[in-house]
C-alpha cells in the first residue's frame, strides 16, 4: 500500500522490478530498498533476535540497528533498510529456524532461567567438562548471525583503489555539504562520502566535487587513512583534510516492551512516508523530546495521532508498552494505557561521533545537554554539522517501569536485569561490562545502545555519565564484507628464468620463501644417481648474489664475517658463515674475490633479502668506501654436478677446464654456449661442480644447451629433494634446517671459519664467550641401524632421556643407508658414538659419524 | 598500522613499504665482559614515549634512516638520513637498563 | 678491476652460427594479453649508486632520478655495457623488467604511491619498483623474478576496469 507521490520522493514509480523473498515475489519500485519494499507488502516482522529469537519490525531505517538484517544473494548480515532494491535479487531471513513468523528457535526466549543470561555459556555447560564439545557443537550452531556457504567460492569481485584527496567529506548531512561547498569554493579538490541517505547530493558535481555514494568510511586510521567500502571496491583515502559529517543518531529510550514489532524511532518514520511513500501504522503514540516534525510526518502519512508526550514538557515517569505475538498493541504512559499499533519514541539525538574519536577526538560527557561530545581534535581532522554536539537527549530511564524485558542492546539481546547482574558480579568498570555483557559489541557498534548503557552503568554504581566515560571507539563504523578486506589477494610469487622449463619437465614444485623451486621431476634417487654416476643440473638461481666493491669491500667483509678475507686472492673462492653480534649463525654461502677491489658474495635463497639489509645496515653505521649491489636477479645460476661435468662443461666453453686449468674454489669470467657467465667451481652436492651465473633473460638458453651438449653424457635435472640428500651424504648443512636462532658456527662444527685473531667483526665478543664457555651441543652425522628414517625434530635419547634432535635424516640410495644431522650433547660427538633415536614411539639405535658419509676425503670433490 | 614515514630521499610513504630496524643500541667499543655483552645484545630501553629508531626504505630506495617516533601513538617527528660519526648508533647508546633487572650470566 | 661482463645479456655471442636466444621475463605472461601493455624488458637499463655528476649525464639518454644517491639510466640494449663503464654505473638490464601501462585509475589500483609525484620507487603490486610518469603512461621497472606475478596482477586489474 503506498501513499500517493510524497514531494522529494525516492521512488521512480514508472520503473516496477520484482524480487523474491522467502521465494515469494516482492512487487518494489526503483529507488526502493528492500525493506521499503517489504513493508509496502505488509511484512511487519523483519528478523528474529540475536539470542531469544524475538521477532524484530524496522526500528531505524537507517542502518544504524540490528532489526532488517536479511540474506541476500547469498550474502548474510544486509541491513535491508538501506540496501536497494534489485530486480532478482533472492533474499532470505536469517538466524531462523523455521520462518521468520514462525521461529522454533524462539523457545529460548521462552525459557529463560539459567539458560539465557549474559555469559551463560561460562556458568552452566563447564559440567561435566568431557561434554563440552558436544556443548560447543550447539553453541555454535546457535551463534551468530546468518549462514555463510563454507564450500562456496568467490562470488563476488573485490577491488582495491588507493586514493588521495586534498579535502575528504565523511557524510553527506547538511553540514558535510556546506563543508564540501566551502571547500570547492576555496579551490580545494574534495571528494563527498555518502551512505547513500542524504537527498541533498544534487549538483555538486557541477561544483568540481566527487560525490560517492552509496559509500560508508570503515574507520579513520593512523595516519588519516580512511578506507571506504564503496560496494565492490575498497577505496582508500589519504587525505589532507578530513571533514567529518556523520550527523547524529535517534537514541531509543529503554522501558519494558520496547523491542516490539511497531516501535520505531522518528528518523525511520520520516524515511518511510517521505522516501518511500509508506503509511508506518494506522493508530500512533510519541513519546518524545521534539514532537512537532513527528506528527508532521504521521498526518502527512494519514496515520492517527492517539498521544503525544513531550519529553523537553513532562517527561512520564513510567512508560510500558504490551504486544501481541511480539507485535505492538498498546503503551501503558503513567497509569494512562493508549491502544496503537505504532509508537514513536526517543530520548533525542547523540552526535555520531565515532570515526572522530578513532581519529583521536577526546570524547567528554556534557551534563547540559545530556549527550557525549568530541573535544580537541586532531589536527587535519573536522567535525562539520550535528556531529560536532548541537544536538540534545533527554536523560530519562524509567527506573520506576515494572514489568517485562528492557532491551538496553537490541543486537546481542541485553537486558537492564543482565548489565544489572554483570555489576554485581564484580564487571564495574565499563570496558569490562562490554565484554562480558557484549553491550555495544553487536552490528549497532553501539549506535543505539552506547548511551544508555552508560546512564544505566552510572544510575546502578551510584556514579555519573562523565564518570564513567565511553568505551574505545575502533573500527570498523560501518559493517563490511571480508571480502571486501580480502581485495584480490595476490601474493607476490617469485619465478626464476627456467620456471617455464620446469613446468614443461613435469617438475614437482614447492615454496622457498616466495621462491617456487623444483622439489623433483619425479624420481629423486634417480636424480642422485645421475650426480653420482653422470651429470646433473639444477637450477640454483633463487640463490641470493651481491657485489660488493670499493677500497673497503675487503675490509667491510672482514668486519661482517667471522671468516678472513684478506688473503683470498683473486679468482679464489671461500665458504663464509654470517653471523650476529649474538655469535648466532644468519646465513651462508660463498664469498669470491673478483678482483682487489670487487668481491661476488652469494647468500642462501630464503636469506638474500635479508642479508642485503644487513650488509646496508652495518655499511651506514660503519660507513665505508663500499657500493653494494643486489644482482640476485640479474643472474640465473645453474650448477652443474658429477664425474661428466668437466666434460660438459668444456665442450661449451673455451675456458681451460682442466684440473690445474680450473681448481676447486676457482672463480672464472668467461662465455659459455655464448653468454657471458662467471663460474665458480664449489660442491655443495660433493661431486666435481661447476655453479654457472649467466644473465638471467639467457638461461633457457644455457639450460638447453647443457641438456643438448649433454644427451651422450647421461646429464640429468635434478631438484631440491635431490641436492638434500646428496649434501647430507657429504654433511654439508643448510642454515635454517640445520641450525635454528640458537645456533653459533663453532658448535655447528666449523670453529675453523672462525678468526678469533682477528681485530674486530660482528659477533667476536660473543664467539670469544662460546668458546671459553665451551659447546653446550655439537652438531653431528649419524647413521640408523636400521632402514627406517626418523621425522626431521626427532628426539635423540641417550640413557632413556631426551639429548638432542634431528634436523635432517634421509635414506641415500648411493649408501644404501638412512643418515642425517642431530644435535647431540659435546659427549656424543665423537665419531661412533651411540645414541638413539625416537621413531614412531620406539627407539632406533644409531650411531655418530663425525666425517662425511661420502668420499670424505673430497676427492670426487676436488678431482 | 597504517602511519605514514618520511623516507629522507623518497619523501612521506605508507609504513608497511618500510622495515622496522629497532630502537638505536650502542655497539660497545671495547671488548665487553659479559654483562656489557648481554646488556647490548638483549636490553633496550623499550620506552612508552619517543624513541629514536632503525627504518630501512625497503620497497623504495633501500636506505637506512632514523626516526624519532612516539611510540605510543606512532607519531614520527622526525627522519633523517644522516648518520654522522657522533649520531652513530655505537656513540648514542639507549637508556641504560636498571642494574637488577641484568641477570648475572646472560645466556650468550 | 671486472667489468662484470657476465651481467650484460647483450654481450652475448652467436657459438656455431648460433646466437643465444634472449627471453624476456615478461614473454610468456605477456603472451595473448593484447596491446594494451608493453613489455620494455628488453631495455639497456643501468643503476648507478651515487650522485651522478653533471657532465657523465650529459651521455646518457634518459636520466629517472631516485634517490639522491640513486640513479636509473635507460638506453639501448646493446648501449648498456659501454655506457655502464663510461658512468661507473652497474649494468642492470638483466634483472629489471619493464612494463608500459596506460591509465591513472589502474595504477591506482595497483599502487599507493602520489601519482603526481612521480618518478619514484616505491610498492606496485605489493613490489619494489621504479615508477615513470608521462602523462598518462606509466613505465613500470621492478624485479624481473616478479614478472609472472606483476603480470597477473595487472591483467587482473585490468579485468576488473572492465
Ligand atoms: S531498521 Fe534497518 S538498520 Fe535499523
Ligand atoms: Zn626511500
Amino acid at each position: 500500500m503506498r501513499l500517493p507521490a510524497q514531494p522529494g520522493e525516492r521512488l521512480d514509480r514508472t520503473r516496477p522490478l520484482t524480487f523474491t523473498f522467502e521465494g515469494a515475489t516482492v512487487e518494489a519500485f526503483e529507488g526502493d530498498t528492500i525493506a521499503s519494499a517489504l513493508y509496502a507488502g505488509g511484512r511487519r516482522v523483519f528478523s528474529r533476535s540475536f539470542k531469544y529469537h524475538r521477532p524484530r519490525g524496522l526500528l531505524c531505517c537507517t542502518g544504524s540497528c540490528p532489526n532488517c538484517l536479511m540474506q541476500v544473494d547469498g550474502a548474510p548480515g544486509i541491513r535491508a533498510c538501506i540496501e536497494p532494491a534489485r530486480a532478482g535479487a533472492v533474499v532470505r531471513a536469517q538466524n531462523v529456524l523455521g520462518s521468520l513468523d514462525r521461529d522454533a528457535l524462539a523457545v529460548i526466549g521462552k525459557i529463560g532461567g539459567p539458560f539465557t543470561p549474559v555469559g551463560f555459556y561460562y556458568r552452566t555447560m563447564i559440567r561435566p567438562r568431557w561434554a563440552w564439545p558436544y556443548y560447543e557443537k550447539v553453541l555454535r550452531n546457535l551463534a551468530g548471525l546468518g549462514r555463510v556457504d563454507r564450500h562456496g567460492r568467490r562470488t563476488r569481485r573485490f577491488d582495491t583503489e588507493h586514493r588521495r584527496t586534498q579535502v575528504l567529506v565523511i557524510g553527506g548531512s547538511e553540514g558535510g555539504v556546506t563543508a564540501a561547498r566551502a571547500a570547492a569554493a576555496a579551490g580545494e579538490q574534495v571528494v563527498l562520502v555518502d551512505e547513500g541517505l542524504s537527498l541533498e547530493l544534487g549538483g555538486l558535481d557541477e561544483l568540481g566535487i566527487e560525490v560517492v555514494a552509496p559509500a560508508r568510511a570503515i574507520g579513520i586510521y593512523e595516519g588519516g587513512l580512511v578506507p571506504v567500502d564503496a560496494g565492490n571496491v575498497l577505496l582508500r583515502f589519504r587525505a589532507e583534510r578530513i571533514v567529518v559529517a556523520t550527523g547524529s543518531l535517534d537514541q531509543p529510550l529503554v522501558f519494558p516492551g520496547n523491542d516490539l514489532v511497531g516501535v520505531m524511532l522518528p528518523n525511520g518514520i520520516r524515511r518511510l512516508v517521505r522516501e518511500w511513500a509508506l503509511r508506518p501504522g494506522e493508530r500512533a503514540v510519541v513519546i518524545a523530546p521534539a514532537v512537532e516534525p513527528i506528527v508532521d510526518d504521521l498526518r502527512a502519512a494519514g496515520t492517527e495521532v492517539a498521544r503525544v508526550f513531550d519529553l523537553n514538557e513532562r517527561p512520564p515517569k513510567e512508560i510500558v508498552a504490551r504486544g501481541r505475538k511480539g507485535r505492538l498493541a498498546s503503551v501503558r504512559v503513567d497509569g494512562e494505557t493508549v491502544a496503537c499499533d505504532l509508537l514513536v519514541m526517543s530520548s533525542g539525538r547523540q552526535p555520531a561521533y565515532s570515526l572522530l574519536a578513532q581519529a583521536g577526538a577526546r570524547i567528554e560527557y556534557d551534563a547540559a545537554t545530556g549527550i557525549f561530545v568530541p573535544r580537541d581534535l586532531p589536527a587535519n581532522v573536522e567535525a562539520a554539522g550535528s556531529v560536532a554536539g548541537t544536538s540534545h537527549a533527554v536523560p530519562n530511564l524509567f527506573p520506576a517501569s515494572a514489568g517485562k524485558r528492557r532491551f538496553v542492546c537490541l543486537c546481542e539481546d541485553v537486558t537492564t536485569k543482565d548489565v544489572r547482574r554483570a555489576i554485581a558480579e564484580g564487571f564495574d568498570s565499563l570496558e569490562l561490562a562490554k565484554r562480558y555483557t557484549t553491550v555495544t559489541m553487536g552490528p549497532c557498534q553501539g549506535r543505539l545502545c552506547h548511551l544508555a548503557s552508560v546512564r544505566l552503568y552510572a544510575r546502578e554504581t551510584g556514579s555519573d555519565e562523565a564518570a564513567i566515560g565511553t568505551t574505545t571507539a575502533r573500527p570498523p563504523w560501518s559493517p563490511v564484507t571480508l571480502g571486501l578486506l580480502a581485495g584480490r589477494g595476490h601474493e607476490p610469487v617469485k619465478h626464476t628464468s627456467l620456471h617455464r622449463r620446469h613446468e614443461e619437465l613435469g617438475a614437482r614444485m614447492m615454496w622457498a620463501g616466495a621462491w617456487r623451486r623444483v622439489h623433483s621431476y619425479g624420481d629423486p634417487a634417480e636424480e642422485t644417481r645421475a650426480v653420482h654416476r653422470a651429470v646433473g643440473v639444477i637450477d640454483v638461481s633463487t640463490l641470493g648474489k651481491l657485489v660488493v666493491s670499493g677500497p673497503d669491500a675487503v675490509a667491510f667483509l672482514e668486519r661482517l664475517y667471522p671468516n678472513r678475507f684478506v688473503d683470498l686472492k683473486p679468482g679464489r673462492i671461500r665458504y663464509g658463515v654470517l653471523g650476529t653480534d649474538a655469535g648466532r649463525i644468519m646465513d651462508d654461502g660463498t664469498i669470491g674475490r673478483l678482483s682487489e677491489q670487487q668481491l661476488y658474495v652469494t647468500t642462501t635463497s630464503t636469506g638474500a633479502e635479508a642479508v642485503l639489509e644487513w650488509f646496508e645496515w652495518w655499511n651506514a653505521v660503519w660507513r665505508m668506501d663500499v657500493e653494494i649491489v643486489d644482482v640476485t636477479g640479474a643472474l640465473a645460476a645453474v650448477n652443474v654436478a658429477g664425474p661428466n661435468a668437466r666434460e660438459l662443461l668444456g665442450r661449451l666453453t673455451e675456458l681451460d677446464v682442466s684440473p690445474d686449468g680450473f681448481r676447486y674454489l676457482d672463480l672464472k669470467e668467461a662465455p659459455v654456449a655464448g653468454t657471458p657467465c662467471l663460474l665458480l667451481r664449489i660442491g655443495f652436492v660433493g661431486e666435481l661442480g661447476y655453479e654457472i651465473h649467466c644473465p638471467s633473460p639467457l638461461a633457457e638458453h644455457l639450460w638447453d644447451t647443457l641438456l643438448e651438449r649433454g644427451a651422450d653424457l647421461g646429464v640429468r635435472p635434478f631438484g631440491l629433494e635431490a641436492q638434500r640428500i646428496l649434501r647430507l651424504e657429504k654433511q654439508h648443512i643448510i642454515v635454517g634446517q640445520d641450525t635454528d636462532s640458537e645456533s653459533n658456527a663453532i658448535d655447528a662444527g666449523m670453529p675453523w671459519i672462525v678468526k678469533l685473531d682477528k681485530e674486530d667483526f660482528v659477533g667476536k665478543w660473543a664467539l670469544e664467550h662460546l668458546q671459553e664457555r665451551g659447546p653446550r651441543e655439537r652438531l653431528v652425522g649419524f647413521e640408523l641401524d636400521g632402514a627406517a628414517v626418523p621425522a626431521e625434530g626427532s628426539q635423540v635419547v641417550v640413557a632413556g632421556r631426551p639429548a638432542g634432535r634431528v634436523t635432517s635424516a634421509r635414506w641415500s640410495d648411493e649408501l644404501q643407508r638412512s643418515i642425517g644431522l642431530a644435535w647431540v650433547p659435546p659427549a656424543l660427538a665423537e665419531e661412533g658414538s651411540r645414541l638413539e633415536i625416537r621413531l614412531n614411539g620406539s627407539l632406533q639405535p644409531a650411531v655418530v659419524r663425525a666425517r662425511p658419509f661420502f668420499d670424505p676425503e673430497g676427492t670426487r670433490l676436488r678431482s | 598500522m597504517s602511519f605514514r614515514l618520511s623516507c629522507p630521499s623518497c619523501g612521506p610513504r605508507d609504513v608497511n613499504e618500510f622495515a622496522y630496524g629497532g630502537e638505536l643500541a650502542a655497539r660497545p667499543q671495547e671488548r665487553p665482559d659479559v654483562r656489557e655483552l648481554g646488556s647490548y645484545l638483549y636490553f633496550r630501553a623499550n620506552v612508552a614515549g619517543v624513541q629514536r629508531e632503525w627504518w630501512f626504505h625497503r620497497l623504495g630506495c633501500e636506505l637506512w634512516f632514523q626516526a624519532e617516533r612516539d611510540t605510543r601513538t606512532n607519531e614520527v617527528l622526525r627522519t633523517d638520513a644522516c648518520v654522522s660519526e657522533t649520531q652513530a648508533p655505537l656513540a648514542d647508546g639507549p637508556v641504560e637498563p636498571a642494574d637488577a633487572a641484568i641477570p648475572p650470566e646472560p645466556a650468550v | 678491476m671486472s667489468d662484470l661482463a657476465f651481467l650484460s645479456p647483450s654481450l652475448a655471442s652467436a657459438v656455431d652460427g648460433v646466437s643465444p636466444r634472449y627471453r624476456s621475463p615478461l614473454e610468456h605472461a605477456l603472451a595473448g594479453a593484447g596491446d594494451a601493455l608493453r613489455d620494455l624488458s628488453t631495455l639497456g637499463k643501468l643503476e648507478v649508486r651515487r650522485e651522478l655528476d653533471a657532465a657523465l649525464e650529459a651521455g646518457a639518454p634518459e636520466v629517472v632520478r631516485i634517490a639522491p644517491n640513486r640513479t636509473l639510466v635507460l638506453c639501448e640494449a646493446e648501449a648498456a655495457p659501454a655506457l655502464a663503464a663510461q658512468l661507473g654505473a652497474v649494468d642492470v638490464s638483466a634483472a629489471l623488467a619493464g612494463l608500459a601501462l596506460s591509465g591513472e585509475r589502474l595504477m591506482r589500483r595497483l599502487t599507493d604511491l602520489d601519482l603526481d609525484g612521480l618518478p619514484a620507487m616505491g610498492a606496485v603490486a605489493g613490489i619494489q619498483c621504479t615508477v615513470l610518469r608521462d602523462e598518462d603512461e606509466f613505465r613500470l621497472f621492478f624485479a624481473q623474478e616478479y614478472g609472472d606475478h606483476v603480470a597477473a596482477v595487472v591483467l587482473d586489474a585490468m579485468a576488473g576496469l572492465r
